[in-house]
């Protein structure tokens, strides 16, 4: 059995600063700078008024003159959102994040720990500890189908893969919204007349793919109950570093910036050893609202210069200056090996040697034993900015 | 780690004369003003920042760098 948990409108609520803050009102993300002018999640007031997600700005604004847009928070939404896995995590349950707001999980290895399906539905409910739509199901389509109906504080479960198919025969097709490869077919299909999944698995598979390709394969499959199997997140320790910049930062000095970073984040003793696979750049922009950008290196790392080199291009994404900087390692690869080269020069042995003490400074004295003087912004008018101390990294 | 910054603000004794020129920091007489400038930042924020920043020789010839912290009054000295 899939179970799926719904937190509906996470990311609005989050920036808006709390549900209490959408009551009544109409309240929408705002566009983020410099993209298209689109607002983002809506509250249910806003809803009444006809303003959707990814509507037009102007047509918003038009529809309901008293909308209200609230600075996107991705940065906050990331960390609220981890809080919530954890919390989830935390009853033993392997998540499967679709995206902020939406997790699954199986509950077959967790029935006998807290009691039948009923029994873990409970325990996440009170783990989460929030309102939450909460649904149970053969596949993750029909557990979110279940959950996207129920209120609140209950619980809906669907039984077997029949009853399933049956149950999903009723739902509308505006449920494909909710994947990301089905998302584009809603539109389309509405447009066809096309209302319930029961109407689009009768079309047949061949019709489908021919229509839409592969998505229309995913949305037949979908629709008569089947899915693919959980892919579920290893938990790994999250390491975190920031730096407040004193001026709103851009250019080389927020180049220096992450150089800092990324020394202290190779620094720190947590890691063990283990190269970096994905980092996450994160920051507070000067305007308000924050920016985060996921970002899986090609090879596990731990070479500072070249994680500089394939973090360094992201900073030109960033839409607006920044007032804190923060770098975090979401997953590691294995340990960095040693590898010894056929002839090894003079100045290589000395650096291996230097890598050695250094190492020997850090146990003995601790993370802190060993740094250097960095230059972050030299040309600062005020003379604390000027320079840092970070890990020396050999 | 934290944030470790270096040239810290330490927080200095200063006897000011007319027009808040420094006369005396830390005990020590102040024989000449070489040059004053003023750091305005950050005021966009809640945390805004104003200094006015005095470099003195003082009566043995040390050269100093003390600023009078305009938002709490406080005098501090730091390496220029």
């Amino acid at each position: 059995m899939v179970v799926c948990v719904h937190l509906p409108r996470f990311e609005l609520i989050v920036a808006a600063g709390g549900a209490e803050a959408l009551a009544g009102r109409a309240r929408a993300i705002a566009p983020a700078p410099g993209s298209e002018a689109r607002v983002g999640e809506v509250s249910g007031a806003a809803e009444a008024f006809g303003v959707t997600r990814g509507m037009a700005l102007g047509e918003a604004l038009a529809r309901c003159p008293e909308l209200r847009l609230a600075a996107g928070d991705p940065l906050g939404v990331a960390r609220e959102w981890e809080r919530v896995a954890r919390a989830l995590e935390g009853i033993g349950a392997a998540l499967e994040l679709a995206r902020a707001g939406l997790a699954y999980f199986g509950s077959d290895g967790l029935r006998g720990l807290h009691g039948g399906d009923e029994g873990v539905i409970a325990a996440a409910r009170r783990a989460l500890g929030r309102p939450a739509r909460v649904g149970a199901g053969p596949t993750r389509f029909c557990a979110l189908a279940a959950a996207l109906e129920v209120r609140s504080r209950r619980a809906a479960i669907v039984g077997e893969e029949t009853q399933a198919r049956r149950y999903l025969a009723s739902r509308p097709v505006a449920l494909l919204g909710y994947r990301a490869q089905t998302a584009a077919l809603v539109e389309p299909l509405t447009r066809l007349g096309v209302r319930t999944l029961g109407e689009l698995a009768a079309l047949g598979r061949d019709a489908m793919a021919d229509r839409f390709g592969a998505p229309g394969a995913l949305a037949w499959r979908l629709a008569r109950g089947e899915d693919d199997p959980l892919c579920t997140r290893s938990v790994e320790d999250c390491l975190e570093e920031s730096l407040e910049l004193w001026e709103a930062g851009s250019g080389l000095a927020l180049e220096r910036v992450l150089g800092v970073l990324v020394d202290r984040l190779l620094a720190r003793p947590q890691r063990c050893g283990r190269t970096l696979r994905a980092l996450t750049l994160s920051a507070q922009l000067v305007e308000g609202g924050t920016w985060r950008e996921r970002v899986v290196l090609r090879e596990a790392l731990s070479d500072p210069r070249r994680v500089r080199l394939a973090l360094a291009p992201r900073l030109a994404l960033l839409p607006a200056p920044a007032t804190e900087l923060r770098l975090a390692a979401e997953r590691f690869g294995p340990p960095e090996g040693a590898q010894g080269s056929l002839l090894e020069s003079g100045c290589e042995l000395q650096r291996a040697r230097l890598r050695g003490a250094v190492a020997q400074m850090r146990v003995a004295a601790g993370p802190e034993a060993v740094l250097r003087a960095l230059c972050v912004d030299p040309d600062s008018r005020v003379p604390e900015r000027r320079v840092v101390l970070t890990p020396f990294t050999g | 780690m934290g944030s470790r910054t270096l040239n810290l603000p330490r927080p200095a004794r200063v006897r000011m004369g007319a027009g808040g020129v420094p006369r005396e920091v830390d005990g020590r007489r102040i024989e000449q003003v070489r040059e004053s400038w003023l750091v305005e930042d950050r005021w966009w924020t809640g945390r805004p920042l104003r200094r006015r920043y005095w470099e003195v020789v003082s009566t043995r010839g040390r050269d100093l760098v003390v600023f009078h912290d305009l938002g709490t009054g406080e005098w501090f000295a730091q390496a220029g």
